[in-house]
């Protein structure tokens, strides 16, 4: 064997090799049930989607954050959000995807008592990293319930989770969409998902991946008068108003760095006086 | 996409005008884009052209347009391999009343992205010629970085000056968060005068 082939070989089983041993299951990244596939599950009725929490329906706070991706050292960020649940009466909060970094059954298991330790209920969508393993979905619908839902808080607040852990939505979760966005002007309404649908002027290959996707999601958004889509993926924090509907990268609980923005934290809305006031909460 | 027409015209060995227009059917019915653009050679040996060009694009059931400028620079380095980069300038527009305007550029999320391609002739005949690409732009449509759109087009000579284009693609999609799926498969057919 020639040295230039014995090279090559060597260079591909270090490749193989860096490949198996980062923990992923590179088989999932095509071989995944798609998203298709889990929103009809979804929407077969034998997932049970979490229902309202009890909240004063006057005057309430709740938290949405992207991307807890805890690893083998279960390092993350759910302990500083614990402690705001009393200084900023915090009554429930939203986890927009992503909740470990390679869905192993240990990281899972870390994962829930983080989440449960926060101590106050919690609504959960799907991200990419979810579906790193072959049980990924499985772990994700056994645990969490359904990956696209609504859930309406206070007979007022309208939250809609849609699953976009593929950067796609696909004509199934559309048409459901829309189905749950035209209630005449009932609810305020935010849309709560993985991937965001605009990253700034330059943007990065972290937001949704269609554009005829993203322009039909934000002429739904437009059309129903959806207060706020907010999306996690990116691990920043962007606000950008387009046509009077707020598009919110929202922080991360990632122990890792940011791709960009200003620390990590998360998203407080506040309902109170029959309007929603937004606030970045930014961890030191 | 139901149909679209282009035209180029080479006004002289070093500069060359293309414009083209398509109308869609069934989904976002009327006009779908529409494009002018100027090309000059900067190189001839290897066809280094530089290229500046606008595009216009709309989706009338989601009443959704986005204006673009893109410089780009071509080469064809061999025979049959075709390769161009550059940058486009990206205006969505959502305002239901100026969508439709390709004229109107004001918008609240401008961007930036990067062009690629690369496109290789595997077959040429008298009459008809293929090729293969992958390119995250063409004549009227920029796609996003997200994806690595790919696919085939032949051209079928009908006359002197008229070409028969077809066109088939699809993209892969999700690359940021490395779950890969396909997108759906496009297929564009359209007649071509070269002037």
């Amino acid at each position: 064997m020639s040295s230039s082939r014995r090279r090559l070989l060597a260079a591909c089983s270090w490749v193989f090799v860096a490949l198996a041993g980062c923990g992923y299951d590179w088989g999932q990244f095509i071989a995944h049930p798609t998203v298709e596939d889990r929103v009809r599950e979804n929407l077969s009725g034998r997932l049970h989607a979490p229902g309202p929490v009890a909240v004063n329906p006057d005057s309430f706070s709740f938290a949405m954050f992207g991307d807890p991706q805890i690893e083998h050292d279960n390092v993350n960020n759910l302990g500083r959000l614990k402690a705001d649940v009393q200084t900023k009466g915090i009554a429930f909060f939203c986890a927009l995807g992503d909740f470990t970094e390679h869905s192993t059954p240990d990281e899972h298991d870390s994962i829930v008592k983080d989440l449960q330790s926060v101590g106050i209920p919690y609504y959960a969508t799907i991200g990419n990293h979810d579906l790193f393993q072959s049980d990924g979905w499985e772990w994700f619908k056994t645990t969490f319930g359904p990956s696209c839902y609504p859930v309406v808080i206070a007979d007022r607040v309208k939250l809609i989770f849609l699953d976009t852990a593929d950067g796609l939505l696909g004509p199934t979760q559309f048409d459901w969409l829309e189905s749950e966005l035209g209630d005449g002007g009932r609810y305020i309404k935010i849309v709560g998902t993985h991937f965001p649908v605009f990253d700034g002027p330059e943007p990065t290959m972290g937001r949704m991946a269609s554009t005829g996707e993203r322009f039909k999601l934000q002429h739904l958004l437009q059309k129903y008068g959806v207060h706020a889509i907010v999306s996690g993926h990116i691990h920043g924090w962007r606000h950008t108003l387009v046509e009077d509907v707020n598009h919110f990268i929202c922080g991360t609980m990632a122990p890792g760095g940011l791709d960009y923005g200003s620390g990590k934290g998360y998203l407080l809305f506040t309902f109170a006086h029959d309007s929603l006031a937004w606030q970045r909460v930014e961890f030191e | 996409m139901l149909a679209t027409a282009e035209a180029d015209i080479v006004a002289s060995q070093f500069l060359k005008v293309e414009a083209g227009i398509s109308f869609n059917l069934f989904q976002h019915n009327g006009l779908g884009a529409a494009a002018l653009g100027v090309g000059a050679v900067a190189y001839d040996p290897v066809g280094l052209t530089l290229r500046l060009a606008a595009q216009h694009q709309q989706w009338n059931d989601w009443q959704a347009g986005e204006n673009r400028l893109l410089a780009t620079l071509t080469a064809e380095p061999a025979a049959g391999l075709r390769l161009a980069t550059g940058l486009a300038w990206r205006a969505p527009v959502f305002d239901a009343e100026r969508y439709g305007s390709p004229f109107y550029w004001c918008t609240e999320v401008p961007e930036r992205n990067l062009l690629y391609r690369v496109e290789w002739g595997f077959v040429r005949r008298e009459q008809w010629q293929a090729s293969g690409w992958l390119a995250n732009f063409d004549r009227f449509t920029v796609h996003n970085p997200q994806q690595i759109p790919f696919g085939l087009r032949g051209a079928y000579n009908l006359g002197r000056e008229w070409n028969l284009l077809g066109r088939c693609g699809t993209a892969i999609n999700g690359l940021s968060g490395l779950i890969l799926s396909l997108g759906e498969v496009a297929v564009e057919m359209g007649v071509q005068r070269e002037f």
